[in-house]
């Protein structure tokens, strides 16, 4: 005798039964003018891309590949949003907005969150721009976000995942050192303090924000004579400072950590327009050694003005995206650095670091209410 | 009778409108409902489909055994000196081929692929489905899926102008 299937009604087309067409519509596109675009073509549309839980399941499907909705930038004294892609997918600033009423800077952006450092009262604030949720956090005994140089990152442990992670490091120039602590907010208190000898030359500028490859977080520190990246595995909590592929720097170089090809860290080093991406590869033996893989000349990739432009700063890198932005006296360019391709943003004020922002806009805000800001304003007055 | 073939296990799956095919018990695993059923020791003879025509599971069945880990069932993609890279890209190749067929019939294969729980097949399906329509206007996409817009009109400009930007 033959075992038979349970029998299940056959509807006429799969899209009338709700479950295979919230399976289909959970395919489109992650772009942010998906879904209030599909809520508009019925009711039963719009009630099925509102389910909080296909919401959730729409940005688990594309928490690969987040579009880079656009950059926010600390401009003093608030936080200001400048949208990167094109209509219909431009949501416009207004809805990232956040009354703040002191002084504060970006520190990072990740998975959708934004890092909000208040230092005078040694405090984050970690703030979701497409919900508006806000949690402050209290920096650890032992991180001193006023006087010492420091770098925060934010980060979700999975992309979907409601709890994040904090860390704080300190570098303490006088000691060599460097102090870090994660704070999750699962359990909703901080490691305790990590630290590893760092050499005291490296510790001279402010650096790019750190990238996050695998469980770990690079940040690079640049220095005259000496520049190394500090990996802070997340995993085992643990500090370690790596060497550079280059162990001398020219006037003009520009360094950058960043994902490689086809996975692990890399280096974008970039003196005056020639840029070199190198990649860090581990062995057998687990010894690691930097190769270097694609070169090319900016100047050739960018329509640049060279008469006025002796370099280009990067500003940004955008990691899920694998774009780097460039600075030039006008615009902002991206570049996506395995493509080459890039897009050029006008942009007149002259910019420091910019976060970008990587999400799948879908929210249960973001369908219905709300409303639409000017195209580039200032968050916070 | 699950049978053996050439040292591979067997197994019959029928159609609703009597039709049988003996496939490899892996190729038919390769629905997870089917994996389930095999597992639970509840499919030792045969298995009657119930909701899917010959026509339909002798696709489904085409497509599982294009994608069955590398068995020796599939050919090309089964040899070993093929490196995975150009194996997807054969495989990427050959889905686009396989969803050549018209509307009413992939609508059938995501049925099929949802009650089969063919997470492959049902990416597939649902996502040609979606790039068909992700370009189209609304109202191409209503007359597509022939789904009625049921919004009067003031409640069609207001919902646009909740998200006006995603219209322009």
């Amino acid at each position: 005798m033959a075992a038979a299937l349970h029998h299940r009604p056959r509807s006429r087309s799969p899209l009338q039964d709700e479950d295979l067409l919230s399976e289909v519509l959970l395919r489109l596109p992650p772009q942010p003018s998906s879904l209030p675009r599909a809520s508009a073509v019925c009711k039963r549309w719009r009630r099925l891309v509102s389910d909080p839980g296909f919401l959730r399941r729409y940005r688990q499907h594309h928490r690969r590949s987040p579009p880079l909705l656009g950059f926010f930038r600390s401009d003093y004294p608030g936080i200001s949003y400048t949208p990167a892609m094109e209509a219909p997918d431009r949501v416009p600033a207004g809805r990232f907005s956040l009354n703040l009423n002191d002084r504060y800077s970006i520190l990072s952006c990740r998975h959708g969150l934004v890092l909000i450092s208040h230092s005078l009262r040694n405090q984050v604030l970690v703030w979701d721009p497409v919900t508006g949720d806000q949690h402050r956090v209290a920096a650890p005994l032992g991180i001193d976000m006023a006087t010492t140089l420091m770098d925060g990152q934010v980060l979700r442990a999975a992309a979907d995942a409601q709890h994040f992670q904090v860390v704080l490091v300190n570098y303490k120039k006088k000691y060599a050192r460097a102090i870090a602590a994660i704070y999750s907010s699962e359990t909703g208190v901080w490691s305790n303090l990590i630290e590893t000898p760092v050499p005291r030359e490296a510790m001279e500028y402010e650096s790019m924000p750190p990238v996050l490859v695998g469980d770990s977080l690079y940040i690079l520190l640049p220095g005259d004579s000496t520049s190394v990246i500090l990996e802070v595995d997340l995993d085992s909590q643990s500090l370690a400072v790596l060497g550079l592929p280059m162990d001398t720097f020219a006037k003009d170089q520009f360094l950058m950590a960043m994902r490689a090809e086809g996975g692990g860290l890399g280096v974008l080093s970039l003196t005056g327009f020639a840029a070199e991406l190198w990649k860090r590869n581990k062995d057998c033996d687990g010894v690691a050694s930097w190769v270097l893989g694609r070169t090319f000349e900016m100047d050739k990739l960018l329509p640049l003005n060279s008469e006025q432009i002796r370099h280009t700063p990067m500003v940004a890198y955008a990691e899920e995206n694998n774009v780097a932005f460039l600075r030039t006296f006008d615009s902002i360019f991206m570049v996506q650095l395995e493509s080459l391709q890039f897009s050029k943003l006008p942009e007149n004020s002259n910019c420091d670091i910019c976060y970008p922002l990587e999400s799948v806009y879908a929210s249960e805000t973001s369908i219905g209410g709300g409303h639409d800001g000017a195209d580039q304003n200032m968050l916070n007055q | 009778m699950a049978t053996r073939e050439a040292g591979k296990k067997m197994i019959m799956l029928k159609s609703p409108d009597g039709m049988e095919f003996e496939v490899e018990e892996a190729v038919a695993m390769e629905s997870q409902t089917i994996r389930k059923m095999i597992e639970d020791d509840c499919a030792d003879t045969a298995i009657l489909i119930p909701n899917i025509n010959s026509k339909i599971l002798s696709r489904v069945i085409e497509y599982c055994n294009k994608h069955v880990p590398t068995t020796g069932a599939t050919g090309a993609a089964a040899s070993d000196t093929v490196a995975p890279a150009a194996l997807a890209e054969d495989l990427k190749i050959w889905d686009a081929e396989f969803i050549k067929v018209n509307r009413a019939t992939r609508f059938d294969l995501i049925q099929a692929a949802s009650y089969l729980n063919i997470k492959g097949l049902l990416d597939l399906t649902s996502q040609t489905t979606i790039d068909t329509i992700s370009d189209n206007s609304l109202e191409e996409i209503r007359s597509f899926l022939s789904t009625k817009n049921d919004y009067l009109p003031e409640e069609e400009q207001t919902i646009r102008r909740e998200n006006q930007w995603a219209f322009q």
